[in-house]
């Protein structure tokens, strides 16, 4: 192991001067890196990175895993074996069962477990009373469908010797070859290899073993005891582990779990969020300009985080994609631990005989998990929407948020008086901003205690939420999950009394220190602790709260301030006798998931009829998707942090959890004015768009900001506003399909290869909006991507730009950069109101952007924007299209609720909305050809009886310098929910 | 309405701002903009937007070229009959909320949208809006006589001062006199004093090397005392500066990052910033040792005083002056006791002499100049006082009390309100002060600097207690009480008219950073004489200010 060792000292003393570096050029305030592991500093990690370079310096490598053919069984879309690692010293083997599950949807699924662990036959340390198994109830959190088997997966008849082979997915087009040994399996499309799990021979499954307590004198670092090397391996990381004064007593020993998976062909990689880096994932081994830590997945409250860097954020989502020209695959490690991600890329020499033909680049990653299960999920789509959407059909879609959630929110820790809020709410209006939730951090409690409401400053929050009310404006307060350790506080003592706290390795109850000092922590794993949380959210025992109050879960990943890395110990233990260590990265999850489930009824009538819940949470896993919106956490109020802000949004786009915004302004700090500007102009295309600041920061809402920067800023919240038809509509799209909200270029043009690794641009749903915020301070044009041979118009003044290729657009500071691309339908609503509630009546407007074609489509989905009666069909969901050649514009419906026998409901609300109209159809490059023209004809009434046609005036202008020829269709008055059809010819 | 006359035509309408725009009649609130300025939009919301506030493409009417699209209208015409006219901005029109407290009558919601329902509340509403309005005239007819009293007494007050300046003047010219005559008295006694040589009273070593040796031990003695101490107290410091050092390493190795306090991390990086500069050089061993050396006894150093100071060498000029004297016989020796001594008082006088019977050794001065002094400078002290006085004075009728003086009426008047957990108290003029209910020390929010003019635009409450909008007179108070974390506290005490003095809100806008809303008389009719009769124009029912 010699070689091993030379190598990570060499990784060591890269980082150490790598950090060495990085101290000397950081600005002054930066995250502090000595409270966070580095893989060196995280024994499983520095293992397996070490067996990893093993694997790749040694010739010949040979992976010890094998599956035994005996044991293979295929039965129903199911196969079973049982993999055998060989240990060298000893010549034992571990019998490691096997499980591949093909699905109906065309996702695999491999999954390794240990069977003796399965069989409870370990002894545990230091009389620990953790669970011996290996953790297998992640999938009962994050996976809710499409595990439904496939019935027309089918053993091949034709595998090559030593190979297993199943042939599964839509039209069988997919191919599992197992190779037994070593072991690994290869996954195909059309005969072509996608993915490869074990190529490099990095599995590598740490068995449960009994700690025999050697006479041997510490092996002192540095020193080369060549015997010791020649057949122990280093013991060093097995046991008890310290870090910054904290002592994890890993009663299980070394259990890690890791794995290569290679994606031949592939140069790029999306995923894994959250990290503050670019979309396209970075080589993290070493070299100039790449990472040499390993991508890490620890779910922590990581205090001023830093840019372009793999280190961890507040949430975790072990899901990757690759892409190379037309084809996107991905995989989903589903493990709750904490996990590493080594990315290395390789270029393959071109073929000499290809002419022309240039290299390829192949794509490995090395999965490390601390413990858990080896289960990974494979999806071989080919286009992007196929992987996320086979992804989110595992973990869930996105829920379809209230109509208000996706508007403004307004956020400061923190509005200090029930006075002061409603002084803020009331300037909102003198200034005539529209903005539709006010927000409360921790200070609203007595005393950070969560459910109380300090008598001093919020001694009416009833009457706070009456005004709010009134403009159909709501409130979201903070409820954290650590509870406070004070007498006389019933909260605390019902977590006592009825134990549903997390507990100590000791199986006595935790107590850690957060805002509240000394507190107790939910556990939300518990079935009686979720059924206790959800009580504490009525209205008639969280006094002060009403219809109009939604919550905020921060600090749930856990923070702990006096914790291991500001978390809990990893030998806690949850509900189950299951370490905090099995299931640290899902804890966050299970809190917003209590509060949903609390949020669903919380008196007699909602418990009827539910109302969709809001929560906002900091942590979060794969699934928290289901449970509402996510934000990027503490960042900065510096122009690289609005910069950084984009790539995360998208990579939450293309992970799965789409309703992801940054704190506009930035939390920390004072940003200048012009970078308040910009940041609300970036912030109205963040699927959640809230505007936050420190305590110690000054005010800064919209309104305080002076001319010309108040103006502006209204503009950037009217413009969100009056897209929000738009954004709901993408928003349904994205709870349907999975499809992100804000998308980045190798999403919309996956044959592109010149964008996959564009992230600072963004298309909104599938309107072919493309916005482009500025991210640097002074800068007044903007390069903007065309990925196609398509023409752009610029929103704001019809410009014309022609793909593919880079345009730059004028940007001053009172302008966006936002093209509309040619062929596509969007709906707006222009009237200006106070909140989005407000909006509900109010007529739309169509814009129509013909561009090389002379088509153009779009949607529109509608509903009452709060309650499910959608699910009954309560809705509105259209396609608009215009067709070129023969010069007319039609709404279809798309419900599919209306070819049946619609509901009450669903006829409810379509009378409610009978008399809401489409003001206005604008048609951006209209054919020259309608010069002259005056009117066109509208007949109504496609979905049923028939009106008689009539008449109504069509506008049109000639294209001048530059600017597209536009046309307006004067008051069509088509109903917004009805079939019509407007001919232009 | 001015505007209504634009309306009237039957057959076609003309945009406002743009005559060259004109429509059929049907147009006219048709729920569809069509006039760049939405003047054919009155009754709706199909223009609201047209405003520099909205986002603008070519195609909303906005963007015509060349058009005016300055909205043509204030909002949406409410009649609210039985209480006043009013505009609503065209934002609110039928979006399914009854703004009764702009639009009492209902009608901006005239389409019913959603099946909402604004029933005419205008007979209600004016009534009480009557009554209050009643209550608030009331009030501020009270306000303005208050505010009349106030002025009266700062008149008073402002007489006091300048009549204490005229008395101050009248005493002053007194004390002058009485200076001027006992700086001649004083002149004379030493005149006389000058004149007696008294030989006892000149010192005995007076010799210039032996005055030079006295004062040369005494400085010396001096500076090694001080050395001493100043070394005593390098000592101490240093040592207290590692202890602080210590403090603050310590402090930096284990403070928690997690706890998100801006102060505490401030503190740490500039602690960072310290610990990183260089420290300029250690205290070296050799330099104490020279110290111990230099501090010893001057006899230690080969310095004996004794040497110098020991027995009388040479004679005083003075002594050589008697000694010559003395040879002369009697009858000369008088005439030239007499013209030595004038001649004496002569060089004295002209300065070539040095003063041996006044000056720096005062304990050779004779009582009669003593007393003479005495009594010079108490009369000197009396001038001083006068004059501080007066400038004082002076100052305070050159300070600003606001118009017509009238915060002199208020000076150091305090009135408080609770508001959470303390008691907030402006003292006027003076400061402001956090007072915790639970008992406690007071905070001070800031002293007052000046007062200031600024603008406000609140919406002012039923009752009237508030700032309304428009400019008002303000306190600026500054420098408070150090905030951890933060700068000083201050404090923007913002005043609008009140029949009594009252505060009415206190806001801690961001850290430590306060601001009081604050009524009193003293302000009434000063700003703004527009207060009364305007109210209610732009808002029914709700008057800009009182």
């Amino acid at each position: 192991m010699l070689k091993v060792n030379g190598w990570s000292s060499r990784w060591a003393s890269l980082l150490l001067l790598c950090l060495a570096v990085c101290s000397l050029i950081t600005p002054a305030v930066t995250v502090k890196h000595e409270n966070f592991k580095t893989c060196d500093q995280s024994g499983f990690c520095k293992r397996n990175r070490a067996y990893a370079d093993t694997a790749l310096a040694t010739s010949n490598w040979a992976s010890p895993y094998s599956l035994d053919a005996a044991s293979v069984k295929f039965e129903k879309g199911i196969l079973t074996g049982i993999v055998s690692k060989k240990i060298a010293t000893t010549g034992e083997t571990v019998r490691l069962p096997l499980t591949v599950a093909f699905y109906e949807s065309g996702t695999a699924r491999v999954t390794i477990d240990e069977e003796r662990r399965q069989k409870g036959d370990i002894e545990l340390r230091h009389g620990s009373k953790a669970k011996k198994q290996r953790y297998n109830e992640a999938e009962k959190w994050a996976v809710v469908g499409g595990t439904s088997v496939s019935t027309g997966a089918a053993a091949s008849k034709d595998a090559e010797a030593g190979t297993t082979k199943i042939v599964y997915g839509p039209a069988s087009i997919f191919e599992a070859v197992i190779r037994h040994a070593p072991f690994g399996v290869d996954f195909k499309r059309d005969g072509e290899t996608q993915i490869k799990f074990n190529d490099q021979g990095m599995l590598n499954m740490e068995h449960w073993r009994p700690k025999v307590d050697k006479p041997v004198a510490e092996k002192k670092e540095g020193e080369e005891d060549v015997a010791a090397e020649a057949d122990a391996e280093d013991e060093g990381t097995w046991w008890d582990e310290s870090f910054g004064g904290n002592t994890d007593s890993k009663p299980r020993g070394p259990e890690a779990v890791a794995m290569d998976i290679t994606f031949p062909g592939y140069q790029h990689v999306y995923g894994v969020a959250e990290h503050a880096g670019p979309l396209s994932l970075k080589e993290s081994r070493g070299g100039d300009g790449k990472y040499s830590e390993p991508y890490r997945l620890y779910n922590s409250d990581v205090f001023e985080y830093e840019m372009d860097s793999p280190m961890t954020l507040y949430g975790a989502i072990p899901f990757m994609q690759a892409q190379k020209k037309d084809s996107t695959v991905g995989v989903f490690w589903l493990n709750a631990a904490e996990t590493w991600i080594d990315v290395t890329k390789s270029t393959t020499a071109a073929n000499p005989l290809s002419f022309g033909i240039g290299s390829s680049v192949t794509t490995q990653t090395h999965w490390i998990s601390e413990t858990g299960l080896l289960d990974v999920f494979v999806f071989l789509g080919p286009k992007p929407q196929d992987v996320i959407g086979a992804y989110s059909e595992l973990t869930g879609y996105t829920q379809l948020p209230q109509q208000f959630a996706i508007a403004y929110h307004q956020c400061r820790w923190n509005y200090v008086t029930d006075d002061d809020v409603k002084d803020v709410d009331r300037k909102f209006d003198r200034y005539n901003i529209p903005y539709d939730v006010i927000w409360l951090d921790i200070e609203y409690t007595e005393g950070k205690k969560y459910f109380t409401w300090d008598p001093m400053t919020f001694p009416d929050p009833l009457g706070m939420n009456k005004q709010l009310d009134e403009h159909e404006r709501k409130l979201v307060a903070i409820i954290d999950p650590h509870i406070k350790n004070e007498a006389n506080y019933p909260i605390v003592e019902e977590l006592k009394s009825k134990d549903l706290a997390v507990h100590n390795k000791d199986d006595n109850i935790y107590e850690g220190w957060c805002w509240p000092g000394s507190s107790y922590w939910i556990d939300c794993f518990s079935p009686k602790g979720r059924e206790w949380w959800k009580g504490l959210f009525r209205y008639d025992k969280f006094k002060g709260t009403a219809k109009n109050v939604f919550i905020w879960n921060d600090m749930n990943e856990p923070s702990v301030f006096n914790g291991p890395e500001t978390t809990m110990p990893k030998d806690n233990l949850h509900h189950g006798h299951w370490e905090h260590r099995d299931l640290h990265n899902i804890n966050g999850m299970t809190l917003v998931n209590a509060t949903y489930e609390a949020l669903l009824a919380r008196d007699k009538s909602e418990d009827k009829h539910h109302v969709r819940p809001f929560v906002l949470t900091r942590s979060f896993y794969s699934g928290s998707q289901r449970l509402g919106a996510m934000w990027t956490g503490d960042n900065q109020a510096a122009w690289p942090h609005l910069e950084a802000s984009i790539p995360m949004v998208l990579s939450m786009g293309v992970s799965g959890f789409p309703f992801a915004g940054a704190d506009v302004g930035g939390f920390f700090g004072n940003p200048s004015k012009e970078l308040l500007t910009r940041w609300y102009q970036a912030g109205a295309f963040y699927p959640f768009f809230r505007g936050h600041a420190h305590i110690d920061t000054r005010r800064r809402e919209p309104y305080l900001a002076g001319e010309p920067y108040t103006q502006i800023i209204t503009q950037a919240l009217r413009l969100r506003y009056s897209l929000l038809p738009a954004w709901y509509t993408a928003f349904h799209e994205a709870s349907v399909s999975g499809a992100p909200i804000v998308r980045p270029n190798y999403y919309v043009h996956p044959g592109d290869e010149k964008g996959f690794d564009i992230d600072d641009q963004l298309y909104l749903g599938s309107y072919g909006l493309l916005a482009k915020p500025v991210t640097k301070e002074g800068q007044e044009g903007q390069d903007i991507y065309l990925a196609d041979k398509e023409k752009y118009f610029d929103y704001f003044d019809f410009w014309t730009y022609e793909g593919p290729g880079t345009v730059t657009v004028a940007a001053p500071l009172e302008t966006i950069p936002l093209l509309m691309q040619g062929g596509h339908i969007f709906p707006r609503r222009d009237r200006p109101r106070r909140s989005s509630g407000l909006m509900r009546y109010d007529p739309f407007t169509l814009v129509v952007v013909l561009g090389h074609s002379g088509d153009a489509e779009g949607t529109l989905y509608l509903d009452d924007g709060e309650s499910f009666d959608f699910e009954a069909g309560a809705s509105i969901h259209r396609r608009f299209s215009f067709v070129g050649a023969t010069s007319t514009l039609m709404s279809e419906d798309l419900a599919a609720a209306a070819a049946a026998a619609p509901s009450k409901k669903a006829k409810d609300y379509l009378k409610l909305m009978e008399k809401v109209r489409v003001e206005k159809i604008i048609i951006v490059n209209a054919p020259a050809a309608w010069k002259g023209k005056e009117e066109v004809e509208i007949s109504e009434g496609l979905d049923g009886e028939s009106a008689a046609a009539r008449k109504v005036t069509l506008d049109w202008h000639p294209k001048e310098a530059g600017k597209a020829a536009w046309a307006v269709v004067r008051d069509p008055g088509v109903r917004i929910g009805g079939g019509w059809k407007i001919g232009f010819a | 309405m001015k505007v209504a006359k634009f309306y009237k035509d039957a057959a076609s309408f003309t945009c406002i701002s743009n005559p060259s725009l004109s429509f059929p009649v049907s147009r006219l609130n048709d729920d569809y903009c069509d006039c760049p300025d939405g003047s054919d939009e009155p009754g709706t919301s199909a223009c609201a937007h047209l405003s520099p506030l909205s986002p603008h493409t070519p195609a909303d009417g906005a963007g015509a070229a060349g058009s005016n699209t300055t909205l043509a209208l204030p909002g949406f015409y409410c009649k609210n009959k039985g209480h006043i006219p009013t505009y609503v901005p065209f934002t609110s029109v039928n979006d399914g909320i009854c703004d009764y407290e702009v639009c009492c009558d209902g009608s901006e919601e005239w389409e019913g949208v959603g099946g909402v329902k604004c029933e005419d509340r205008c007979q209600s509403i004016g009534k009480e809006w009557r009554k209050q309005d009643e209550a608030r005239q009331k009030s501020l007819g009270n306000a303005g006589k208050k505010r009349k009293e106030l002025v009266a007494e700062a008149g008073r007050l402002r007489k006091q001062v300048e009549d204490r300046i005229q008395s101050l003047g009248t005493e002053m010219e007194g004390s002058e006199i009485k200076v001027k005559q006992l700086e001649q008295e004083v002149a004379e006694v030493e005149r006389k004093e000058k004149g007696k040589v008294v030989r006892g009273n000149v010192p005995k070593k007076a010799g210039k090397l032996g005055v030079l040796v006295g004062l040369a031990k005494q400085r010396t003695e001096e500076l090694r005392e001080t050395l001493e101490r100043v070394r005593g107290e390098r000592d101490s410091s240093t040592s207290r500066l590692q202890e602080l050092e210590g403090i603050l390493s310590t402090f930096k190795e284990e403070y928690n990052p997690n706890f998100n306090d801006e102060g505490v991390k401030r503190a740490v990086r500039a602690w960072e910033d310290y610990a990183a500069r260089d420290k300029g050089p250690e205290p070296e061993a050799a330099h104490d040792r020279d110290l111990d050396a230099i501090t010893g006894s001057d006899k230690d150093n080969g310095l004996d005083w004794e040497e110098y100071e020991g027995d009388d060498e040479s004679e005083s000029e003075t002594d050589k002056v008697y000694a010559f004297e003395s040879y002369l016989p009697p009858s000369l020796r008088g005439w030239v006791d007499q013209k030595l001594r004038d001649l004496r008082v002569t060089l004295v006088d002209s300065g070539i002499l040095a003063d041996t019977t006044a000056g720096s050794s005062s304990g050779g001065e004779s009582k009669a100049v003593t007393d003479a002094k005495n009594r010079l400078t108490a009369a000197e002290k009396e001038v001083e006082k006068h004059r501080k006085s007066l400038n004082e004075h002076q100052d305070d009728l050159a300070k600003d009390f606001g118009p017509d003086d009238v915060f002199r009426a208020l000076k150091d008047q305090c009135v408080s309100t609770d508001a959470g957990e303390y008691t907030y108290e402006v003292c006027f003029l003076s400061k402001t002060t956090q007072k915790p209910k639970k008992g406690g020390g007071h905070t001070n929010m800031g002293n007052f600097v000046r007062l200031e003019r600024i603008v406000v635009d609140d919406e002012l409450p039923p009752n009237g207690k508030g700032l309304g909008s428009g400019e008002r007179i303000a306190m600026k108070h500054e420098n408070g009480q150090h905030c951890w974390n933060g700068p000083n506290r201050s404090t923007m005490v913002v005043l609008a008219c009140s029949e009594s003095n009252e505060v009415w809100k206190i806001v801690e806008e961001e850290k430590c950073v306060y601001r009081m809303e604050v009524g009193t008389p003293a302000v009434c009719e000063v700003l703004g004489a527009s207060a009364a009769g305007v109210e209610g124009k732009k808002a029914g029912g709700v008057r800009d200010e009182l």
